[in-house]
């Protein structure tokens, strides 16, 4: 068994500076905590899993944000993070000769877009050059902790593959903590739901049962489906 | 002005021992909107602070390319004292706040957050001596709630020289008719106390003295930052994962 | 407040000489810069001193009149001190009300007098509960050279040696020279790494504004300590300075103790 437990920065996770990975920091050959967070150690590696804090963008990442200015070059994009985006014109392909900035994306319209480029002052470029990338004309944002990004996406995405697959919605989750849900309103409230309780109680055995117990439930009590024939009788209970 | 005793048969006015703490109570987490809080009470002191960030610098100008700017505000309220404060920041409170950052800043990796801000603001509900000291501890909480990378953890306590002994965490009579007050913060990594963060002192005190005042300063810190960690662990110890 | 250029450009000069063992100006690392003291200077104040070290210069004047004491110390004096950094002094200093450093140089550059009692407080009750002597002590930086806040200390202390107590203008009495019973030295330190830079200058600080003053009285008492800029300090660099800090305020303790002679 595997236990991951809690360590606070400055705490001593290695002795062999060859393995500090993400969330830690090197001084005189030992390995210390930087985060508060959880300790991910193998023989190979150890990082700090954090529990808490701000999205800081890296080259690649999907984010979802809202247009806060709009200029003659591109639009200023806010992504939930210190640092505002900037997307310009030439990598939206929603962009025409004969079209203003203005037209295509205006103050408040949301995007789908993905982190192309940081400089070293941390000058975040966006693009929408990919599949994934779209503006936000339907459905609904959620935001939730963005440590808690990957819990939501499960391992290789296995949480929101149920919740997809369950609910029937289309779901785009933003690295900046910021998730996209489209399809039937109360299918898209339930998958709402989901998402808070993956949010809080990651951390828990058996999680993915209870989503899958939980979805199944909420579909019924909003009438969506008919409850399910009992597998097992009441008296043997 | 009457001469004051402030140790009577060997023990402190409040029935402590010179080694001994006040009373703390510390706990992580109580804020909603801020990205990292602690509510922390150290003998009649009871403190808030708030960690936002880090996020956007406003004014501008004040980015920095290269790390973040930290700002630190202390703050008491009007009825946290005896006699009504005028809200806004006076003198003291503005020495205050610039030696906490400066005790704060050597610990976060700011180089990490260029052209961003961390605000740490205390706000002092109800003080008495060491409200300084009992600021940092609890901003040093909210710190590592709100997920900051630092190199360990700060915690802060004071010494006092009273009716010539040193003792340690002075209340409210020991810092006013004592001989000397010196707050002392430290960085604590790993359990084990790194360097001086916050150093001041205002009194009269012998070198040997002084020397003495830290190594109790540090046993004091060091107990403090015990309960620092279990403040912490109690907010979080849910999301310990356990893997089969 | 903005950076100085010139100073960002002499950091790498100033780093590779302490990595060589040496200070940019040819000091030794505990070497204070001369001092030069000019007391009595303001005839319009009570007492007054210029103080140069270096070439960091500071004027402190003293004013004093009658006030009412605090309800606390009914049969005491006040002592009020307060510090400018004007425009004049360093282009890097703006106008405006007291900033942060501004402030803690005179709570510093205070707390030196009050807890080495050079000023017996008692001697300048006036009547017990109505009226007591207020001193006003301004310090008044002139030329920023680096390490202000020992020059200011030294200014603040050399002009209260030289202060008359203003009683006849007041109509209480005879004017009298105000008793000064001890003499508070602060002594600066530029703390890089585990090296102790005594009285820095302002090229010095251009590696980082990390200092620790200590003051200490004539019977070398610590009287106050402040540790100024976002540093660690080691244990055993601190212990250090409180030694070096009581012998070198030995030092310019005699000079203050000349200017009268």
């Amino acid at each position: 068994m595997i236990s991951r437990k809690i360590v606070l920065p400055g705490d001593l996770v290695s002795t062999n500076p060859k393995t500090a990975g993400p969330g830690t920091y090197v001084e005189g050959n030992k390995v210390y905590a930087r985060v508060l967070g959880l300790l991910d150690k193998t023989d190979t590696g150890v990082r700090i899993i954090p529990l808490k804090g701000r999205y800081i963008p890296s080259v690649g990442d999907t984010v979802i944000g809202i247009v806060r200015e709009v200029t003659a070059n591109g639009w200023i994009v806010d992504i939930n993070s210190p640092y505002i985006a900037f997307l310009p014109v030439l990598e939206n392909p929603a962009m025409k000769p004969n079209r203003k900035p203005n037209d295509v994306l205006d103050i408040g319209d949301a995007i789908i877009a993905k982190v192309m480029n940081i400089d070293p002052k941390m000058k975040v470029t966006l693009t929408m050059k990919d599949k994934l990338c779209r503006p936000i004309r339907v459905g609904r944002i959620v935001a939730i902790n963005p440590t808690r990004v990957p819990r939501v996406i499960g391992k290789k995405g296995s949480m929101i593959k149920l919740l997809k697959s369950e609910l029937d919605v289309q779901i785009i989750v933003g690295q900046n903590g910021l998730i996209w849900l489209n399809g039937d309103r109360r299918k898209v409230s339930i998958a709402e739901e989901a998402i808070y309780i993956i949010e809080q109680e990651a951390h828990t055995e058996g999680l993915t049962d209870r989503i899958t117990e939980f979805v199944k439930k909420r579909k019924v009590e909003m009438g969506l489906e008919k409850p399910e024939e009992k597998e097992v009788s009441e008296d043997q209970g | 002005m009457e001469e004051i005793k402030l140790i009577v048969d060997g023990k402190r006015l409040d029935g402590r021992g010179f080694e001994e703490l006040r009373p703390i109570k510390i706990e992580a987490g109580v804020l909603k909107r801020a990205d990292g809080s602690c509510y922390l009470e150290m003998g009649k002191n009871k403190v808030v602070a708030a960690v936002y960030g880090p996020r956007e610098v406003h004014p501008k100008h004040l980015e920095e390319p290269d790390r973040a700017i930290v700002r630190y505000r202390y703050s008491m309220a009007p009825f946290s004292v005896e006699e009504r404060k005028r809200p806004g920041p006076d003198r003291r409170s503005i020495e205050i706040s610039k030696v906490s950052r400066e005790a704060l800043e050597p610990v976060i990796m700011k180089e990490l957050f260029p052209r961003s801000a961390i605000d740490i603001f205390v706000e002092v509900l109800q003080a008495d001596a060491g409200s300084r000291t009992a600021c940092l501890n609890a901003a040093s909480v909210a710190l590592v709630d709100a997920g900051i990378p630092m190199k360990g953890i700060v915690t802060s306590v004071a010494v006092a020289k009273v009716d010539g002994v040193l003792v340690l965490d002075p209340m409210k009579e020991e810092d006013n008719y004592g001989e000397a007050d010196i707050p002392f913060a430290f960085l604590i990594r790993n359990g084990k106390i790194e360097s001086i963060t916050l150093l001041q002192m205002d009194g009269r005190v012998t070198a040997e003295e002084l020397r003495k005042a830290l190594e109790l300063a540090k046993k004091g810190a060091m107990e403090i930052y015990k309960l620092q960690r279990e403040a912490i662990m109690k907010k979080y110890v849910k999301e310990e994962e356990v893997m089969e | 407040m903005p950076e100085d250029i010139l100073m960002e450009i002499k950091k790498d000069y100033v780093l590779s000489k302490i990595r060589d063992g040496e200070r940019i100006d040819g000091r030794k690392f505990d070497e204070i810069r001369p001092i030069e003291i000019q007391t009595g200077l303001i005839a319009k104040a009570e007492g007054s001193a210029l103080v140069k070290l270096g070439n960091t210069m500071v004027v402190a004047g003293v004013k004093m009149q009658p006030g009412e004491p605090f309800p606390d110390t009914p049969d005491q004096g006040i002592i009020i001190t307060n510090a400018e950094l004007v425009p004049l002094a360093s282009p890097t200093f703006e106008p405006g009300p007291p900033d942060e450093n501004a402030i803690e140089l005179a709570r510093v550059v205070d707390r030196g007098i009050r807890h080495s009692e050079a000023v017996d407080l008692k001697e300048l009750c006036i009547e017990e509960g109505e009226k007591v002597w207020v001193i006003f002590i301004d310090i008044w930086a002139l030329d920023d050279d680096g390490n202000l806040m020992d020059a200011s200390a030294l200014a603040a202390i050399a002009a209260l040696m030289n202060t008359t107590v203003p009683a006849e203008r007041f109509e209480v009495g005879e004017d009298f020279p105000l008793a000064v019973k001890d003499l508070p030295v602060a002594i600066t330190s530029l703390v890089f790494e585990d090296k102790i830079l005594v009285d820095p200058c302002l090229d010095e600080l251009s590696i980082g504004k990390n200092t620790i003053t200590i003051t200490t009285d004539q019977n070398d008492n610590i009287v106050s300590i402040q540790k100024s800029g976002p540093f660690l300090l080691k244990e055993e660099v601190f212990d250090r300075l409180i030694d070096l800090s009581i012998e070198k305020a030995k030092e310019v303790r005699r000079i203050l103790k000349n200017i009268n002679s």
